[in-house]
């Protein structure tokens, strides 16, 4: 049997080249819609998804390539999606911003900030009172946690004692803002002016250690039905938006980004990239002429999946 | 920080003796407050009958809330700004407002600044700094944050304050507000009054936090938990705040821990989910009943002089009400003005239109006092 590390290295390695595949078909500009890549973040996604049943419910922001892979959806219709193809997840609609797979329980992506919190929240609520053991995820960045949906839905879900699992990937930038310019608390400790249980990781590269705390996280929301707070400190490679690099413009040290890039096991271990990355390429190969060969919808789908 | 309450008025109508040798409040003080909380109770149990009898069309009122409002109010300067929720009419009297102004905005009149365009009891004052009332809840709160980031760009040595009740710390508005004024150390004071009650809904299904004054923690500001029926130290603890704000260390939030002895409205009858017995063992906490015991016992005031104070209440109510129903209905253009400062000719042309039509057809019956509304 393949070894946790293993399995986990191998779909974080997994997301990562599917992006790094984005960047290199993205000037061709057959992927139409904007794209918010994952690159550096790709161990909280895999650490959260590792937990989650089919029938646990994840609901994320639109940094959400790494979610839909590691939720488990497939990869020939996200690349469909994103091509604008009648295949898609989202039958070419939606687009990177607002990836969905209900069948494997990734309910889905917006790209307005914080509104996926309080769907969350709402799930919820609906499986407690369906009596089903069924834990929903909330995953959003620090930037969100400024929005009035973000309270509204901790008081909720706390009052209402809900098993919601909140997880804040706190990559220290709402677009260019620095958290210093933005925030007046700590987001584990704010948590808890709604008497909820957080916990905060500062090693958002490791995988093993968000999949460890995630799995506890997990078990004790499942036994109590209560409401938990996740922040997971992690680093983002590229621009908040696009496939480019941004650390030329003075709002982000370099020095930091060699600090990530020092400790990251998806740079760091060579020894599993290469012997992963050749079926990985394979399958990304499949997917982009999968996406390549898909028709684009027909007009009359404007008018279909609303009602 | 939080659990603590800070009381300086007891029950009995004792004072501590470091607040009598440290406060700042004259004789004259004292009795100005005090006379603005008898007016504004006498104001609410007269509108309420008013609002009975059919002649105005809905009240909300603050009984049992004089202490937490008027006695925060009277810290501020006249040019700073107050942002209410709608619990706060003693603001206004305090603040200069004329009471034939406020009972013809009940009335919806042609006296009423904001011409009957606004439910009754949601006043506007700009003249004293008062914010607009509005039913949306805690809208008012990123309002004074606002303003107060504005006075500290224009560097304008302007405190802002806003009241809302424990309801609105469920709104987004409440985090969003809380947080960008301790990010920017805006000069802005919050006022939570916990009356315990959100309509119909109890305090402890509005949030699982031990008080509402810890949550400051969370932005890193003072929480300040107060005995909000005690009208003195709702003073102290507001104008320590206000010079803090002033001085430029930023915002605070207080919890006014009060009641209201009143329904939320009058569309509502608070008696239908109450449990017995807690509304009369707060009408033993009535913040008049304990100020005027220490007004007696330091002979501030005497019974004669409490029993004029509220005989002149009852008159001037009395007085006012047959003023403010003696004006008339605003006037037909008043359905255009108000919009744009500078009409455009389109609506212009709608507005004489109508005008002319008006002339045309005679004006109708004026109905506006029939009973039932």
């Amino acid at each position: 049997m393949i070894s946790l590390y293993k399995n986990l290295f191998y779909q974080s390695l997994r997301i990562r080249m599917v992006e790094e595949k984005i960047i290199e078909i993205y000037p061709s500009d057959k992927i139409q819609s904007p794209v918010h890549l994952s690159i550096g973040q790709e161990a909280v996604a895999v650490g959260i998804c590792n937990n989650l049943l089919k029938t646990d419910l994840l609901y994320s922001s639109y940094r959400s390539h790494a979610y839909y892979l590691a939720k488990g959806a497939n990869l020939n219709k996200m690349f469909a999606e994103l091509y604008g193809k009648v295949t898609g997840c989202g039958k070419g609609k939606a687009g990177s911003m607002h990836l969905a797979e209900k069948s494997v329980g990734f309910m889905g992506s917006s790209a307005v900030v914080a509104s996926t919190i309080s769907h969350a929240v709402g799930s919820a609520l609906a499986s407690k009172r369906l009596n089903k053991n069924q834990v929903c995820v909330a995953t959003f960045g620090d930037g969100a946690s400024e929005e009035g949906s973000y309270h509204e839905s901790l008081n909720f879900a706390s009052v209402f004692k809900l098993p919601v699992l909140f997880v804040c990937e706190n990559n220290g930038l709402a677009i260019h803002s620095t958290i210093d310019q933005r925030h007046s608390y700590k987001i584990h400790e704010h948590a808890k002016s709604y008497n909820l249980k957080s916990t905060y990781i500062e090693e958002g590269y490791d995988f093993m250690k968000i999949n460890s705390l995630i799995s506890e996280t997990i078990n004790e929301i499942k036994l109590t039905g209560l409401p938990q707070v996740v922040e997971i400190k992690t680093y983002r490679y590229k621009e908040h938006v696009g496939i480019g690099d941004d650390h030329h413009v003075p709002y982000r040290s370099s020095k930091d980004f060699d600090n990530w890039k020092s400790v990251d096991p998806l740079i760091q271990d060579k020894t599993l990239i290469n012997e992963f990355s050749e079926k990985i390429n394979a399958e990304i190969e499949a997917a982009v002429n999968f996406a390549e060969q898909s028709e684009f919808p027909a007009d009359s789908e404007l008018f279909t999946d609303i009602y | 920080m939080s659990s603590e309450i800070i009381q300086v008025l007891k029950e009995d109508g004792t004072v501590s003796p470091l607040f009598k040798k440290e406060t700042d409040l004259t004789e004259q003080d004292l009795k100005k407050i005090y006379e603005t909380m008898i007016l504004t109770r006498v104001y609410e149990e007269r509108s309420l009958k008013l609002q009975r009898s059919g002649r105005i069309g809905f009240y909300i009122g603050c009984k049992g809330q004089e202490a937490s409002h008027i006695g925060s109010a009277y810290a501020l300067k006249m040019d700073d700004w107050v942002f209410p929720a709608y619990r706060e009419p003693g603001v206004l009297f305090l603040r200069g407002i004329a009471l034939k102004t406020m009972i013809c905005q009940m009335m919806g009149n042609a006296g009423d600044p904001t011409m009957g365009r606004q439910m009754p009891c949601h006043y506007s004052y700009k003249e004293g700094n008062n914010g607009s009332v509005s039913s949306p809840l805690a809208t008012q709160i990123p309002h004074a944050v606002g303003i107060a980031y504005a006075a500290k760009y224009m560097k304008h040595k302007i405190v802002s304050l806003t009241y809302f009740g424990e309801g609105s710390t469920s709104e987004g508005d409440f985090h969003t507000g809380l947080n960008f004024a301790a990010v920017f150390k805006s000069p802005v004071v919050f006022i939570c009054q916990n009356n315990q009650w959100a309509i119909s809904v109890p305090v402890a299904r509005q949030t699982v936090s031990e008080s509402i004054a810890i949550k400051a923690k969370a932005y890193g500001m003072p929480g300040i938990k107060v005995d909000g029926n005690d009208v003195l130290a709702m003073y102290q603890v507001t104008k320590d705040a206000v010079e803090r704000a002033r001085n430029g260390d930023g915002p605070t939030l207080i919890e006014s821990f009060t009641y209201r002895l009143g329904s939320h409205s009058s569309s509502d009858d608070a008696a239908r989910y109450r449990p017995e017995g807690e509304l009369e063992s707060w009408e033993q906490k009535d913040p008049i009943i304990r100020f005027e015991k220490y007004l007696l016992s330091e002979n501030i005031l005497t019974p004669e002089s409490i029993k004029k104070i509220k005989d002149d209440a009852e008159e001037e109510f009395t007085q006012a009400v047959k003023e403010a129903e003696k004006v008339g209905l605003p006037p037909l253009e008043t359905l255009f003005t108000g919009v744009y400062k500078d009409m455009p000719e389109s609506l212009r042309e709608q507005m004489e239109d109508l005008i002319n039509e008006q002339k045309r057809l005679g004006a109708s019956e004026d109905n506006s006092m029939a009973f039932p509304l």
